[in-house]
């Protein structure tokens, strides 16, 4: 079980629990930006006593990703920077991390046990006509009030996660998480210091692989993926824009030539 | 001859009744006590003497040294709702100068009936909140239950659904519908602040054409 607050990661100097890139994962991020987070009213109140599931709940009302915002030279930490330290300091597991990521692309995510009460109270209605209700199934109605079912349901908790697998995993295993996620276009509204910027999350991805220094955090220098290729440890990477780009070349050498 | 249990003085001196004004012990009781000490040392010496055996510290029961944790102690949760800190914002009153430890505690403030205490400060209360000062005395240890991949999954799905119903419930979100409501309820706010304004105008001027508040009173004032 974890501390309810961060305490035991605080003093880097009696830190006995468990490591993320070998160190306290508390120092992966700096020492102003860490006080900037543990000063903060959003953390003492709401991010207080989280684990994994409750994580969520937080997660799911986030409506901008960033680092530190406004608030003179010192600035203020975002909610997302906050849940991104709680996250550190929890060190959740893989498939943890993989649920926050890409829940939501299965149907049997969706299965509503609360729905299937309510619906038995109606008086044996057929299962077909159950489902189609209830949206399940390939017959169903699209619900007007739910948004689109696919992987990263929760866009906002995908970009949490995605933060979180680049700060705290290896090399390898980041070209592989992140990778799939350069194909999620939806919008994220990003915080910076003088204010909102609109961005997807395929851009936020990108940044996080390309940058040094994406929401108040210096990021590991992550080796070049020709590298990795070189070494055999990634396959070379498929673009699902593949085929447009060498048609695109294509055209290009034609009209040159 | 006089009776010689009694001496001259009349009572029976250095008979029981002479030294009646004395302690008197109840030599049962007490044997009964020593008995039931002599019987719980030995225990207590059985119990050290197992403790030593088993390489493990004696530890007299009932008698925490560092304020062990209780058997009923629960683990910790993280905050269902958010703190309700501007329910006074705006609001004035009357405050005891001194301490006065009634239902409110301490004067005005965010009060805390587990410790009865007062902040004065929404940062210093929340603080407080999360300090091993309260969640000894609220009966938390500060502990939180690690939570696996099925939980998660589990809470994303409640979470989408509660969206869902969330969403139904509001209705519709056309846009030039919301729009049409926020004008209503400006409209509906103007016209109230309109009145108000109107009636503290007319109760400041008093009015010309208005019955002065003295001559409402019976008899106009006049005390005959």
């Amino acid at each position: 079980s974890h501390t309810a607050d961060a305490r035991r990661h605080l003093d880097n100097r009696g830190y006995v629990g468990p490591l993320t890139r070998g160190v306290n994962p508390a120092t992966l991020f700096e020492k102003p930006v860490v006080d900037r987070i543990i000063e903060s009213y959003y953390w003492k109140e709401q991010c207080f006593g989280l684990n994994e599931a409750s994580l969520c709940d937080r997660a799911v009302e986030l409506t901008s990703v960033g680092g530190v915002y406004g608030g003179g030279s010192l600035g203020k930490a975002s909610p997302f920077l906050c849940l991104a330290f709680k996250l550190l300091t929890l060190a959740p597991d893989r498939a943890v991390v993989e649920a926050y990521l890409n829940w939501g692309a299965e149907d049997g995510d969706y299965e509503d046990e609360d729905e299937e009460a309510a619906m038995d109270e109606d008086g044996g209605a057929g299962p077909r006509e159950k489902n189609a209700r209830r949206g399940r199934g390939a017959d169903r109605e699209p619900d007007p009030h739910e948004p689109p079912r696919r992987a990263g349901a929760f866009k906002y908790v995908r970009a949490l996660a995605a933060f979180y697998v680049r700060v705290a995993w290896d090399a390898v295993d980041v070209y592989r998480t992140l990778e799939p996620l350069l194909g999620d276009w939806r919008k994220l509204r990003r915080r910076t210091r003088a204010g909102f910027v609109l961005t997807t999350v395929d851009q936020f991805v990108d940044d996080l692989l390309t940058k040094e220094r994406v929401c108040a955090t210096t990021l590991w220098k992550l080796p070049q993926r020709s590298l990795l290729e070189d070494l055999d440890l990634l396959e070379p990477r498929v673009s699902p824009l593949g085929e447009e780009l060498e048609a695109l070349d294509a055209d290009l050498e034609g009209g040159e030539g | 001859m006089a009776d010689p249990r009694k001496s001259a003085y009349g009572a029976a001196a250095g008979g029981p009744s002479d030294t009646s004004f004395r302690r008197t012990w109840d030599r049962e009781e007490y044997a009964a006590k020593a008995a039931a000490r002599a019987e719980r040392e030995r225990a207590e010496g059985r119990a050290r003497h197992e403790a030593r055996l088993a390489g493990k510290k004696y530890v007299a029961p009932g008698r925490g040294r560092r304020g062990s944790t209780p058997p009923d102690a629960r683990a910790t949760e993280a905050r269902r709702a958010r703190l309700d800190v501007a329910a006074q914002v705006g609001k004035t009153q009357l405050v005891a100068a001194a301490a006065a430890v009634g239902k409110r505690g301490k004067g005005a403030g965010f009060y805390c009936p587990d410790c009865d205490l007062t902040f004065k400060d929404n940062v210093a209360y929340v603080e407080h909140l999360n300090s091993r000062q309260h969640l000894v005395a609220v009966g938390q240890t500060g502990e939180v239950e690690r939570a696996g991949a099925a939980q998660v999954r589990e809470r994303l799905r409640w979470l989408w659904w509660k969206g869902v119903r969330e969403r139904a419930e509001e209705g519709d979100v056309d846009l030039g519908k919301r729009v049409e409501d926020a004008v209503r309820r400006e409209e509906k706010e103007r016209e109230e602040k309109r009145r108000k304004r109107n009636e503290k105008r007319r109760k400041r001027k008093g009015g010309d054409d208005d019955v002065p508040a003295w001559q409402k009173v019976e008899n106009d004032g006049f005390i005959y």
